[in-house]
């Protein structure tokens, strides 16, 4: 089977949804041809070309805004029917990781990849949100904090691979809350002292 | 007097027909042609505390919004969600909240940058299914949530003609 995994952050390098990306190519890429482009780098020809013919898409994008990244929603918004002329019985998988700890924040997006589906005439196969982004280059995947990441990944993988459905699932760190948030906070002070930001200066209105 | 901010993706047709013309009270925003999309790099955070970096109009919107009352979105319903223009807008706008989490309803969300927030109000036009309307009540209520805004109200319309009278009615 042909699968095409389209990464929709806009980051250049080092975004949890390329690890994510990584992960999931490097469980599918054994059983199927599996090829990872990126809506921010490739351009509409590119993907277009890319999904002719193919069985399964898997959109792993960041929450923004509780939604689509605008890039990515352009793509599907201006690709609908395309996309399921180029290839008939396509069924789409989706990943969404978030800032936040609770991975279930990410339902919205879900649901949204699932209406651009309903109204594309694609088959929706099941969605995965993953909490706690931030976190993602803290450990491999499947391993310490990662571990249930790993497990999620191992069963969406399945479920590709047998061109099933399934119900959404969420995953988040097997690490607390509330260090995480801790950690983030610590994380945002010491990016604004590196950019020349002294306390409280982070907090001001324009 | 209430001062309204209303961020639209209408053609300039239409934007010349039907947006309200006291200036007074109302300012507007013009998603199309669309502004560039968000890099993901946080410098609204922690570079400009408040401001996108990227130099374009888009940078502008976070600002805007702290000065008025009520904010209105103007969108075509796109998947049950805002349009890719009018949400490049938004995605473009997260300074208007801190990088800090504070906890509501048990769930994780920003702390607010300004004392004050604008009302929130969604207008939503074209074909949509029931679905969709479900899914734009939700988003709704999630952003207000997440930009802090304490009221907000979601309207549907068939067309931006139809839509236009959802801005004249209190919300
Ligand atoms: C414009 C913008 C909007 C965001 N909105 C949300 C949000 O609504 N909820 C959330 O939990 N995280 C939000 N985030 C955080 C990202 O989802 C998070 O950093 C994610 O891990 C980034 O993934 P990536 O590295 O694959 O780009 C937002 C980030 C940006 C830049």
């Amino acid at each position: 089977m042909k699968i095409v995994i389209v990464s929709g952050s806009p980051k250049g390098q080092g975004s949890a949804s390329e690890k994510i990306a990584a992960a999931l190519q490097s469980r599918l890429a054994p059983a199927a041809d599996c090829a990872a482009l990126h809506a921010a780098k490739h351009n509409r020809e590119e993907i277009m070309a890319a999904l002719a013919g193919c069985g399964a898409l898997i959109l792993v994008f960041p929450l923004y805004v509780d939604g689509i990244p605008s890039h990515l929603l352009r793509l599907l918004d201006e690709t609908r029917s395309a996309i399921a002329d180029a290839a008939p019985g396509l069924t789409v998988y989706c990943v969404v990781n978030n800032g936040f700890f609770e991975a279930r924040q990410n339902a919205l997006a879900l649901e949204l990849t699932r209406n651009f589906c309903d109204s594309s005439g694609l088959k929706w196969g099941q969605g995965l949100g993953v909490g706690a982004g931030g976190m993602i280059h803290a450990a491999r995947v499947g391993h310490g904090p990662m571990k249930n990441l790993g497990k999620a990944l191992d069963a969406l993988a399945e479920n590709i691979l047998r061109g099933q459905t399934g119900e959404d699932r969420f995953a988040e760190p097997n690490f607390p809350k509330f260090l995480y948030n801790m950690i983030a906070h610590m994380s945002w002070r010491s990016q604004a002292r590196k950019h020349g930001l002294k306390a409280g200066e982070l907090r001001r209105g324009l | 007097m209430k001062r309204t901010l209303i961020l639209h993706d209408l053609s300039q047709n239409d934007a010349e027909l039907f947006l309200p013309r006291d200036p007074v009270k109302y300012s507007s925003f013009a998603a199309s042609p669309p502004v560039r999309h968000c890099t993901g790099c946080f410098g609204c955070w922690v570079k400009t505390p408040g401001r996108c970096v990227i130099n374009d109009r888009g940078a502008d919107f976070a600002a805007l919004m702290a000065r008025h009352d009520e904010v209105v979105f103007w969108s075509r319903l796109v998947f049950g969600g805002l349009s890719p223009d009018v949400k490049a807008v938004l995605d473009r706008s997260i300074g208007f909240v801190l990088p800090f989490f504070r906890a509501l309803n048990a769930e994780t969300h920003h702390v607010k940058r300004y004392d004050m927030t604008p009302d929130f109000q969604y207008i939503f036009y074209g074909d949509m299914t029931r679905q969709e309307k479900e899914t734009a009540q939700k988003l709704a209520a999630a952003n207000a949530l997440n930009l802090g805004a304490e009221r907000c109200a979601v309207s549907f319309f068939p067309s931006v003609r139809e839509s236009a009278a959802a801005l004249r009615a209190p919300i």
